[in-house]
């Protein structure tokens, strides 16, 4: 019968003894020969550790002690003579075949997981938190902004309160009411634009009213905020950015924790498009409620992607506008403009 | 094959793991632990544990990992039921919910001290375990009272608190009846975080003078613009200096906090009268961090493994034993049973203490 060599660890000292392993002769035992070492144990009482590549194999007995074997294809022909049958664990995880479909396995759990779990799971939390936090963080966003973006309104304040006396006064059909505060903002940095804050604050720039040719164009610009704040779209976004920043800061935690952030802000944008198609909806429905075309948002989404590209265009490279990226988040525009004349 | 070792020799920790077969495991353990809606995670965790300890060898023994995957198991479980319970009190009664957190924070240094009992007890190499005798109100003060001092001193005192819970931690280890000991004082912590702060301020300082400068050229070039666009220009320019010193201070000072802090920890550990070293180079393990960052962001993940085993060579063969004599000579110490508990939970709540 063939024998291999191997290191012997009583358990009780660090000393390795030399020793040769080998089947008795009935082929149900193990025989461990060497320096002071002279043991035969049944085989049903010695545990074999699974390959692991180059590491050495640990031969353990029920009293502490144990062997390690760096010969792996002598070890192999033991094995294989005395019955020993690797855990179909072991099994998979030697053959790439195996590992691939385990890669398909969890590259498909993961991608629909953030396909569908993630804004299942956003949108459930979304609507689960108090209202006090979310006027926390819209009166923080807001005071972010005040700060940084936007300076107090040039628009008299006649002007602004007959935009919100137009809006306030639309016919709103059962369930499409939601709390909102419409609030004015000069801003050149931004350009024209409307957005909604998780509190229901809803910015307008002077800017969106001085590009608007109809108030009605305003309305179903603040109708499509509207939209977006019934479905809690802003939040959403809030919650399922954090998420993949906290689940890649989680997997490339040992790279750098800063960073782990950059991919989370990459990834987010794709999700605005079903929230504007939502919105877009939303605002179409209460708009012809009230017998105004959806049309009228149609006109003003062109108006602000013509008044956006001609900024853009009026500067050499895109890295000095910082705040471009707002409308790359909306990349259908022709698409949404399209739906909305045909609604 | 006795090895024995003239007065001092310096034997060196080898890795024999290898990517291609770590990844096979790895995907295994991910795809399982998807089928089985988490309950394999424990035995994966085992597995991946098994196989960095059994490619880690010191003077031609290996290292061994001997969790109980059901231990571990368990001790997930009570930490799911925790958070649980945590969100549950949080969203009925916000104040009952705060009471929790506060009573998870209390538990937070006990936990610790259990995980790290748990992990050295299930470490062993030449057949002896690892142990860890650090006391519970040790722990409270490492990781409750020293790190609030941190601060309230406006982080003066980190460094302090930092060489405290190193030195809770490997003083308080136990190979087989050996003990371990830790001679690095404060003063090679308090090095190490100035020079770190002197160059996140020489950062800041480069990134606010590039800024300038390109904000004054780009003045000069838009001479004739608008308000408006030299505005969003500026705004332009900050974010993307901000977003430029973040990047630099944390792919470039990451790895260099890390490899002095590791050099410094283990070239201040002993274990009986042999003396662990440790030469980790910041710019070769900046190179590691930035490669490995690069492949898992370009493969959507799946370079992770490689990652980890390209990172766990190097800081491993990088470190070593000055042997005083004799490795055979250590002697098996008391033996306990120690459960799974305290690690997971402390893992859970994303309290992982590296040794």
């Amino acid at each position: 019968m063939a024998t291999l060599s191997a290191d012997y660890y009583d358990g009780k000292r660090a000393r390795p003894h030399s020793v040769r392993l080998s089947l008795s002769p009935a082929g149900d035992a193990l025989a461990v020969e060497g320096e002071g070492v002279d043991r035969i144990e049944p085989l049903a009482r010695v545990w074999v550790s699974e390959p692991m590549g180059d590491a050495p194999r640990l031969v353990k007995f029920s009293d502490g002690a144990h062997c390690e074997v760096r010969d792996h294809a002598a070890l192999a022909v033991l094995l294989e003579a005395g019955g020993h049958r690797d855990s179909w664990v072991v099994r998979l995880q030697s053959r790439w075949g195996w590992a691939l479909a385990a890669a398909v396995i969890a590259v498909a759990a993961v991608a629909s997981g953030y396909r569908w779990g993630l804004p299942a799971v956003s949108e459930w939390i979304a609507f689960k938190l108090p209202d006090k936090a979310l006027a926390q963080m819209g009166e923080s966003t807001l005071a972010f902004l005040d700060d940084r973006m936007l300076s107090p309104s040039t628009l008299p304040e006649a002007r602004q309160q007959s935009l919100r006396d137009a809006f306030d006064g639309l016919d709103v059909p059962n369930g499409l009411g939601a709390d909102h505060q419409i609030v004015f903002r000069n801003s050149r940095a931004i350009g024209a634009n409307a957005f909604a804050l998780p509190d229901g604050t809803i910015i307008v720039t002077d800017q969106m009213v001085s590009l608007a040719g109809h108030d009605e164009e305003i309305v179903a610009v603040l109708a499509h905020e509207l939209g977006h704040l019934g479905r809690r779209h802003s939040l959403r976004m809030l919650i399922q950015g954090s998420i993949v920043g906290f689940v890649a800061a989680w997997y490339l935690g040992d790279v750098s924790n800063v960073v782990a952030g950059l991919p989370a802000l990459l990834l987010q944008a794709r999700y605005s498009r079903d929230h504007e198609r939502e919105a877009d909806e939303y605002a179409a429905a209460l708009l012809k409620a009230n017998g105004i075309s959806p049309s009228r948002l149609a006109d003003m989404l062109e108006k602000m992607e013509q008044s956006h590209a001609a900024e853009k265009s009026g500067k050499e490279g895109g890295a000095s506008d910082p705040f471009g990226g707002y409308l790359d988040s909306h990349p259908a525009t022709r698409e949404r403009i399209q739906a909305l004349e045909e609604d | 094959m006795s090895q024995s070792f003239g007065t001092a020799q310096a034997v060196d920790f080898r890795f024999s793991g290898k990517g291609g077969e770590y990844f096979r495991i790895w995907i295994v353990n991910l795809a399982l632990t998807i089928l089985t809606l988490g309950i394999y995670s424990a035995w994966a965790k085992v597995r991946r544990l098994q196989y960095f300890y059994r490619n880690t060898s010191l003077a031609g023994s290996s290292f061994d990992y001997h969790g109980d995957p059901v231990a571990i198991l368990k001790g997930r479980i009570l930490a799911v039921v925790l958070l649980v319970l945590y969100n549950v009190a949080g969203s009925a009664n916000p104040a009952l919910g705060m009471a929790v957190f506060a009573m998870l924070m209390l538990a937070f240094p006990w936990l610790a001290q259990r995980s790290l009992r748990f992990k050295l007890h299930n470490s062993s190499y030449r057949g002896l375990r690892f142990g860890f005798d650090g006391m519970v109100g040790g722990a409270y003060k490492v990781f409750l009272l020293w790190p609030a001092i941190g601060y309230l001193t406006l982080g003066l005192l980190m460094p302090v608190a930092h060489q405290r819970v190193k030195s809770y931690q490997h003083g308080s280890s136990r190979y087989g009846a050996g003990r371990f000991g830790f001679l690095a004082r404060e003063g090679g912590f308090f090095g190490i975080y100035f020079k770190m702060l002197g160059m996140l301020i020489l950062l800041g300082i480069i990134a606010a003078v590039l800024a300038g400068g390109a904000m004054s050229t780009s003045a000069l070039l838009n001479l004739g613009a608008a308000a408006q666009e030299q505005q969003q220009a500026l705004a332009g320019l900050v974010v993307f200096a901000m977003l430029a010193f973040y990047l630099a201070a944390f792919l470039v000072l990451g790895p260099w906090f890390s490899a002095r802090i590791q050099n410094l920890v283990w070239n201040g550990t002993t274990l009986g009268e042999h003396a662990f070293h440790s030469r980790v180079r910041a710019r070769e393990l900046f190179v590691i961090y930035l490669t490995n960052f690069i492949g898992i962001v370009l493969t959507l993940g799946l370079f992770k493994p490689f990652a980890d085993v390209r990172l766990a060579r190097y800081r491993l063969e990088h470190m070593g034993l000055n042997a005083q004599g004799h490795l055979d000579e250590f002697m098996a110490g008391r033996q306990r049973g120690v459960s799974a508990t305290g690690e997971e939970a402390a893992e859970i709540f994303d309290f992982d203490i590296s040794f």
